[in-house]
């Protein structure tokens, strides 16, 4: 087992040897914008540089998420999944052109994920410089519609019609390099809107204002008390809301995630938020209303997975020290599954989800290696007990 | 006007999109490839240009023998970061060093014939946001596959980067419609069919480009349609519609500069040919008036109409390109062989 170990550390340089190839992916996929439920454009470019590195199937799944499989030796191992979302939070109209320096790459989504993608775009050149075969089949899935309002929809669907098992999977971040995670927390996404009307009546002696009513709502959400065991948490996300400076604002929207490695908890809490809303409804006589966004269910992994101790070792043998967390990406949707799988980050980064996010350039090399580290433990049987 | 040209002599990039097609018919000719990028303070997209054409033109598929910058002394971090990734980088004042000393893109241009090897010559400039490797191998495809064409030039639509973050769909491209075609549609009708003749991106066969001068700074571009039209005419060109080219925009007073020089570059090619007799010598001076603190105040650019020779005049440059010069397997109809 430790043979594979062994190798990781003389892969860095020859990955490093086609380090434009790899940046090149990056930019040219990165470069494409892809807003979640607008993915078609930066699709169809994944695709073109999966089959101009000539992986043996190149496709797309009935949910449009593109696919490129590189056939296995042996006839008899289900495959590896390893998988990168493709969307961004940003839109069309933000400039995507990234910037290239000595040892940055800088741009809109560039940490998540251009760099994931594009490196996942790179995998059938970089086995085939270090000469690697596997004797699993290795998807390469680019998933759409993964992002907030996403709801992961891409590999929910991915995984729902793969009908045959599944070995085990690797997610691709951006970034940090060095995270592993290996469990995700149950979550519930949720938006809460406050409309009132602006055609004046009786109804309201004085104009409530939206704003001051979400803001109502933040307070009363920050007296709940939550319990450190099971660990659980609310994130108050984002706000929008108002016309002017001047004027009372008619509309508000909070965005708000539950998290926590208990289901139960996540409930409970969920039902706290939903009596707030309904409550300030009430007293306040306006239109409240919360949306669920996105639900995903908590999974894990114990530590002493194979899988996860291989990564542990992989991560050691690159001088990487792992540090692990939650993670409520394409990771929950495997384990929710049973399908054995980590996160891991390819490099170090910066600004992470502003239009000028940076990454570093150099520990992308370390962050591959890692990747096919873990994937040569799943070809060596890391998730067949 | 020979309005067949833009019918026979357009293509898309699409059309030489096939680079083992390329890759094999350019080893059957026995051709070699030089990729030059002129640059002036281009730390911001030198690296991106340089790493895509190397991953794609040079590693994936050995249609481009080298890369070579050629700076007019940055003082960013361009060279640096050019020799970083792995491009040959010279600063044009150390090229024919006794020489006079000018700068301009067209120095750069016409230096680089000089420290470049290829039969042909790609121009890029270094500062296009959204390069692809398409901006190569499509100006290279005519040149390629097509014996009769010497000359490609690029065209496209110019979306303009504004402020830090937005992209404007359509714009671009003034000179062009406010000076340049108002000139071609007077004195050439037959160049109006080029449809971008200010694109900086271009390529060409080396015996083309050594035997046209080249002018220091912006009139290259149009100095160097008019002598390939005047001396090889017009079914030697050709020109590639190469989709988007994403550019930094220039302030309209930049734009006027550059108007200048191409004016003065045209007015003086027409007198070198015989073609106007001007009695009174131009002004070399384009001065532009700003308000400052209630006072109408002139800026003054000297913009002199300097150009360099054909570089085939040049005793180093033809010491070192002899054995090419004489037996050269692509020569031109017609051209003279200054060689004797």
């Amino acid at each position: 087992m430790s043979d594979y170990l062994e190798k990781l550390p003389g892969f860095v340089d020859t990955i490093k040897s086609i380090q434009e190839t790899v940046i090149t992916n990056i930019v040219l996929i990165g470069q494409t914008p892809a807003p979640t439920f607008k993915e078609k454009q930066r699709t169809s470019i994944f695709m073109e540089r999966l089959a101009e590195f000539q992986v043996d199937e190149c496709t797309t799944d009935g949910y449009r998420n593109p696919i490129g499989i590189i056939k296995g030796t042996s006839e008899s191992k289900p495959p590896i999944f390893v998988v990168a979302h493709l969307d961004t939070i940003f839109d069309k109209d933000v400039d995507h052109y990234y910037s290239i320096q000595e040892n940055t790459i800088m741009g809109a989504g560039i940490i998540d994920n251009s760099v994931g993608v594009g490196v996942l775009a790179s995998l059938p050149e970089i086995f085939r410089r270090l000469g690697l075969r596997f004797e699993s089949d290795i998807v390469l899935a680019g998933v759409i519609q993964s992002l907030g309002k996403g709801n992961l929809r891409g590999i929910r669907h991915l995984l729902k019609t793969w009908t045959t098992p599944i070995r085990g999977a690797v997610c691709i971040e951006g970034a940090e390099l060095g995270r592993l995670n290996y469990y995700a927390d149950g979550m519930i996404r949720c938006e809460i809107d406050c409309n009132i009307s602006p055609v004046g009546g009786f109804k309201h002696k004085f104009k409530p204002n939206a704003i001051l009513i979400i803001n109502e709502v933040i307070n009363q959400i920050m007296q709940l008390r939550l319990p450190q065991k099971p660990r659980s948490r609310v994130i108050i996300g984002k706000t929008s809301g108002g016309f002017k400076h001047g004027m009372i604002a008619y509309d508000a929207s909070l965005g708000l995630e539950i998290q926590s490695n208990s289901d139960k908890m996540v409930k409970s809490i969920f039902n706290s938020i939903k009596d707030i809303v309904e409550g300030t409804s009430h007293e306040y006589e306006v239109d409240l209303k919360l949306n669920t966004l996105s639900n995903i269910h908590a999974a894990k992994l114990q530590f002493n997975h194979p899988l996860v101790k291989s990564a542990v070792n992989v991560m050691k043998k690159l001088d990487l020290t792992p540090v692990s967390g939650p993670s409520e990406s394409e990771l929950s949707i495997f384990l929710s599954r049973n399908i054995p799988s980590i996160t891991l980050g390819i490099t170090r980064g910066e600004n992470h989800h502003q239009q000028n996010a940076r990454v570093e350039i150099e520990p992308i090399f370390t962050g591959i290696t890692q990747i096919i580290g873990v994937i040569m433990a799943i070809d060596n049987g890391a998730c067949d007990e | 006007m020979n309005k067949s040209w833009i019918d026979n002599n357009t293509f898309h990039y699409s059309k030489f999109s096939d680079l083992h097609r390329l890759v094999n018919e350019k080893q059957r000719k026995n051709l070699t490839i030089s990729l030059c990028l002129p640059t002036l303070n281009e730390e911001k997209t030198i690296a991106k240009e340089i790493l895509i054409m190397k991953s794609e033109l040079m590693t994936r598929y050995p249609l481009i023998d080298e890369i070579v910058v050629v700076d007019s002394g940055s003082t960013d971090k361009t060279r640096e970061i050019a020799r970083g990734y792995g491009a040959d980088v010279y600063e044009a004042s150390e090229i024919f060093p006794h020489l006079d000393k000018f700068v301009g893109k067209g120095e750069n241009l016409w230096k680089a014939l000089y420290i470049t090897k290829g039969d042909i010559i790609v121009y890029l400039d270094a500062d296009i946001k959204n390069i692809h490797h398409r901006f190569a191998y499509a100006l290279l495809g005519p040149l390629i596959l097509y014996d009769r064409i010497k000359y490609v030039k690029a065209f496209y639509d110019r979306p303009i980067a504004i402020g830090k973050s937005k992209i404007r769909p359509t714009g671009g491209g003034r000179v062009t419609e406010l000076v340049v075609r108002p000139l071609f549609s007077l004195f050439f009708p037959d160049l109006t069919q080029i449809l971008q003749p200010l694109s900086g991106e271009y390529a060409g066969y080396r015996e083309i480009f050594e035997h046209i001068p080249f002018p220091i700074g912006y009139g290259v571009e149009t100095s160097m349609i008019l002598d390939i039209y005047e001396k090889w005419g017009l079914d030697v060109i050709a020109q590639v519609d190469l989709d988007r080219r994403i550019h930094r925009n220039r302030d309209t007073k930049a734009l006027g500069r550059m108007a200048f020089a191409i004016l003065q570059t045209f007015i003086e090619r027409k007198i070198k040919l015989g073609l106007v007799d001007y009695k009174e010598k131009l002004y070399d001076e384009m001065i532009q008036f700003n308000l400052v603190k209630g006072e109408y105040k002139p800026d003054i650019y000297k913009i002199v109409g300097l150009e360099r020779p054909p570089i085939i005049e040049i005793p180093e440059y033809r010491k070192k390109f002899k054995r090419a010069l004489q037996k050269r397997p692509h020569a031109i109809a017609g051209e003279t062989d200054v060689l004797g």
